[in-house]
């Protein structure tokens, strides 16, 4: 069964500025934010951004390693959320809030 | 392939049909529930308002309706507006990938002064590629609108239920997919369609290079797959929190969970959500292991020859096969939900550390263990 | 032009939820925010013909990840928060131009690089199920080393995601 193309218009850079987009916003979350969680998920989100960019240039140009990439990008980001969680588990414990500046307590 | 005006009009028509189908479907399960349950337990049930007590989804209605509006003073409204909402959506969604019947194929035709067609209609909501991975990815969506009802609530016992339900269906959907693993396996496709397709017949496989036939067996997924279809089919009742799983909602032991706090029509709408998971499980069970619409020791060729004799070829025949197999598919839909009520005024409930250990310790060992049993055996097959 | 309209509202969507991670000060909006960015995504995907990747995308990140922050904030019990940004007018305009700068920097250097891959050289695949085989027999072959070093990664992070979020003396012992 062929498929019929959806995508006739639209050409690679209108994915890439995307993806562009979401890691810049990503990151500003990353230098913003204070609470460590919000912090973690804004790693996600500049994770997916680099997702997006992989996943559109598979497509246009007609192989398939872009999307094994993908599917370490999402290996990695889970194991990321896990640590990053488990961390902010082991901090609440502490200090009872998860500012990212309770951090700065921490010594060897 | 271009969609003229006519096609997409039936399409979107079609759309609207399954929603409602499904809709439909959760007031005569209540019905069904509350009859089923009273028939186990030797009791009458709703049998006073019309025939059998069927009015009495009516005047259920009406009274969910003219319940009070409540909102907890200190719960959070928009997320406690939004849970039972959303609570709708994955059974809905995926709904529509379900293959229900043989597609109806109508040769072209004049109406309105202009030639149309010729359409192949498929009686399915949309032809979603690898549409096993799309309903295993809208279904693990369902855990939000029970964290967003515990939260939303600002109670701690719904919390608590809204983080035991979800707890619980994070851990059985690996249990789940271990065991679709197996099915993929063996049929080597996503595609629900194809997957029907292959089930035609009786028994027959190749083994070590000969072929088996066994005359007296249909070729259903669940003479390949018996501990798969097991492991799927109580995965199935973890995931839409029912007995023996109802921890989320243990009325009595633990307060209702995360829909303490609700009532009336909101109420109903997480029964629409429950009951579509219900019926969303119990067709994936029977695309996965017992034929999908297909009829047993009847092929579809003998029984379009069957039917030739009653309307005639063309457009009716398919018209007719479509409808044939769509209740067969019926009727196998009802028992497997009959089977779910069966099950819940049956068995007893389990405790939540032994709910975790039988997911965790059990399940999730077997599955492994019917991966790597399935992965021989078709190499063996092939090899 | 269906699929342009489609398009721009998926761009839509996600830019705006994205945003709403980074701006909202209540840390749950931000998670539920970001699942429905990630959805956006993956129906991106699907628009892009990446069917299982798109199903995988909501499996493992909205069904799992997401599912795993918005459990943890509950858990915690967190309310809106009194200091959400860092603080200093100076570093926040510096931050926001910086992110600016770089996003201008990202696009004006990808539009010229890749101006010449449009949608006219776009092939559609003969069948989805023919390219999971192929992503498939790629990931066994061809990325092999990194699926194994992968595996291995999967299984420290569990053992150190237990031993860290563990509490001293058992799973039910109170942590004082």
């Amino acid at each position: 069964m062929p498929l019929t193309s959806s995508l006739t218009e639209i050409s690679l850079n209108h994915y890439l500025i995307l993806s562009a987009a979401l890691f810049c916003i990503g990151m500003f979350g990353v230098i913003m934010r204070k609470n460590a969680i919000v912090i973690l998920m804004s790693i996600e989100l500049m994770l997916n951004g680099v997702n997006v960019s992989f996943v559109a240039f598979s497509r246009y140009q007609n192989t398939m390693d872009g999307y094994v990439i993908v599917f370490f990008v999402m290996a990695i980001a889970a194991a990321e959320a896990a640590v990053g969680l488990a961390l902010a588990v082991a901090i609440f414990k502490r200090f009872r809030e998860i500012n990212i500046s309770s951090f700065e307590h921490l010594k060897g | 392939m271009r969609m003229d005006a006519m096609e997409a009009a039936i399409n979107a028509l079609k759309l609207v049909v399954i929603f409602g189908m499904m809709i439909q479907a959760v007031p005569l399960l209540v019905w069904l529930e509350r009859r089923g349950s009273a028939f186990i337990q030797h009791r009458f049930g709703p049998n006073r308002v019309g025939p059998l007590g069927l009015l009495q989804l009516l005047a259920d209605a009406v009274k969910f309706i003219n319940k009070e509006e409540f909102v907890p003073g200190k719960g959070h409204r928009l997320l406690f507006f939004l849970a039972p909402i959303l609570a709708m959506m994955p059974g809905a969604l995926a709904v529509l990938a379900i293959p229900f019947s043989t597609p109806i194929e109508i040769a072209a035709f004049d109406f309105a002064g202009s030639t149309w067609g010729p359409y192949l209609l498929k009686v399915q909501g949309a032809d979603i590629p690898l549409g096993i991975i799309y309903i295993f990815g809208v279904s693990s969506l369902a855990t939000y609108p029970l964290l967003l009802a515990g939260w939303g609530s600002s109670n701690k016992f719904s919390l608590m239920g809204a983080l035991r339900a979800s707890a619980q269906m994070i851990s059985y959907e690996l249990a789940m997919g271990l065991a679709v693993v197996g099915v993929m396996i063996i049929y080597g496709t996503f595609y629900l369609n194809e997957m029907i397709d292959m089930q035609q017949g009786p028994m027959n496989f190749m083994f070590m290079g000969k072929e088996v036939i066994f005359p007296y067996l249909p070729n259903w997924g669940i003479f390949y797959q018996p501990l798969g279809f097991l492991l799927f089919l109580v995965c199935s009742y973890a995931e839409a929190n029912r007995l023996p799983f109802d921890l989320p909602e243990a009325e009595g032991e633990l307060v209702a969970g995360y829909h303490t706090e609700y009532g009336g029509f909101k109420m109903l709408m997480f029964f629409i959500g429950e009951y579509g998971h219900m019926i969303v499980s119990s067709s994936v069970v029977i695309i996965f292991y017992f034929g999908g619409y297909l009829i047993p020791f009847l092929s579809t060729e003998d029984l379009r020859q069957l039917l030739t004799g009653f309307v005639g070829e063309g457009a009716m025949l398919s018209l007719a096969t479509s409808l044939v197999y769509l209740l067969s598919f019926i009727i196998k839909l009802v028992i497997f939900l009959w089977v779910f009520i069966w099950v819940r005024w049956s068995l007893p409930r389990f405790r939540y550390d032994q709910l975790m250990d039988l997911g965790w310790k059990t399940m999730l060992p077997w599955g492994l263990l019917n991966t790597f049993v399935t992965m021989l055996l078709v190499y063996l097959a092939h090899g | 032009m269906t699929s342009t309209v489609l398009f721009y509202l998926l761009q839509f969507l996600i830019l705006a939820s994205a945003l709403g991670v980074v701006l909202i000060p209540n840390p749950i909006y931000c998670a539920l925010m970001l699942a429905v960015s990630m959805i956006g995504i993956s129906a991106l995907f699907f628009s892009l013909e990446a069917y299982f990747v798109a199903g995988v995308q909501l499996i493992v990140y909205a069904g799992a990840v997401m599912v795993l922050f918005v459990m943890v904030i509950m858990l915690f019990n967190l309310k809106n928060e009194v200091v959400a940004f860092s603080k200093g007018l100076l570093s926040k305009v510096l931050k926001v131009s910086l992110s600016v700068l770089i996003f201008a920097l990202i696009a004006s250097s990808l539009s010229m690089s890749f101006a010449d891959l449009n949608s006219s050289q776009l092939q559609p695949y003969e069948s989805a199920m023919r390219s999971v085989k192929e992503l498939s027999a790629l990931l066994f072959t061809k990325y092999i080393f990194a699926f194994e070093a992968i595996s291995i990664l999967l299984i420290l992070v569990v053992v150190g995601a237990v031993s860290l979020a563990r509490a001293k003396g058992g799973t039910h012992a109170s942590d004082k």
